[in-house]
């Protein structure tokens, strides 16, 4: 497998991952109950943290593909 | 021109969204334009729609043109710029309502105590704080977090115990106070008070007993809230 294609798969995770972010955070602004703000919390805040380190790692990677870093 | 497009966009879905947040119950002053909680939820909700149709064009734009510098940017405009911003309005958004009195009251066992407190006729210490707006809004958790950003955070850890108490159903009825109330929260709005100073309930040789919490304010003002039934349904 060459590495573009692992890049790209990373992103379209991460893209799906901050869809899951973004719903759960929609539910929040539509019904804000302490238990909808608890799993926002403990769920869609780390989702959102694994969609930005997937992000990065593209851009690393894409960096280091063009070899500035 | 960027900056123009991202406004053009964003205008459908904001004011739609704001109107959404609108406040119901008293007559609103002229020019009303809502709280800034209601423009906070307002936002939110355009940005996600807004960050969905990024994601959703990010997504075919990928598949369609691979990897391009275009591509790289919405991707991180869609990833990474407007979550930043969902992030931070759903925390403050969501913190804010964890502090309502609806937000105590969407847990069924809560529902005598808000019950009793939204009752006109209930002369408890509760419901006369809140039937008189001595306390003008958030009464369950102005009552019962102690001051200052030590308070708001014990009471935040307090509240993830309670959610995952009701969550799994390991609680015992009726429900008590978890310590005993300390005077330091009556004594925070009524302390300084000439009522409170004055009155002929609170004797000068029996402040320091009430300063220290020896003597508890619900001794003589009590009951805060209603008895529970033993009987109460889970």
């Amino acid at each position: 497998m060459t590495e573009e294609p692992a890049r790209v798969r990373g992103l379209r995770i991460a893209l799906v991952v901050t869809a899951l972010f973004d719903v759960l955070a929609l539910v929040l602004f539509l019904r804000a109950t302490p238990i909808v703000f608890t799993v926002f919390m403990f769920v869609g805040q780390p989702l959102f943290a694994v969609a930005m380190i997937l992000l990065l790692g593209a851009v690393l990677a894409d960096l280091r593909a063009k070899q500035l870093l | 021109m960027r900056g123009r497009r991202l406004a053009a966009a964003l205008a459908p879905l904001l004011i739609p969204a704001v109107a959404m947040a609108a406040v119901d119950g008293v007559p609103l002053p002229r020019g009303w334009i809502g709280t800034t909680t209601d423009w906070v939820r307002g936002f939110g909700i355009a940005f996600v729609l807004l960050d969905l149709a990024l994601l959703a064009l990010a997504w075919r734009n990928l598949r369609r043109f691979g990897l391009t510098t275009s591509v790289r940017g919405g991707l991180f405009v869609a990833v990474a710029l407007v979550p930043v911003m969902v992030a931070f309005l759903s925390f403050a958004y969501g913190l804010e309502q964890s502090t309502t009195v609806s937000a105590c009251g969407s847990c069924h066992v809560m529902t005598p105590f808000v019950a009793d407190l939204q009752d006109v006729k209930s002369e408890t210490l509760a419901a006369t704080h809140f039937k008189n707006r001595y306390i003008l809004d958030h009464q369950c958790y102005t009552c019962h977090s102690n001051y200052g950003l030590a308070g708001t955070l014990r009471a935040k850890f307090e509240g993830l115990g309670h959610v995952w108490r009701y969550t799994t159903g390991t609680y015992d009825l009726p429900i008590k106070i978890a310590s005993p109330y300390p005077n330091v929260r009556c004594l925070g709005c009524h302390g300084a008070s000439q009522k409170f100073l004055g009155s002929a309930g609170h004797p000068k040789e029996e402040m320091p007993n009430l300063m220290a919490g020896a003597t508890s304010c619900l001794d003589c003002h009590g009951p805060a809230h209603p008895a529970q039934q033993k009987a109460a349904l889970r």
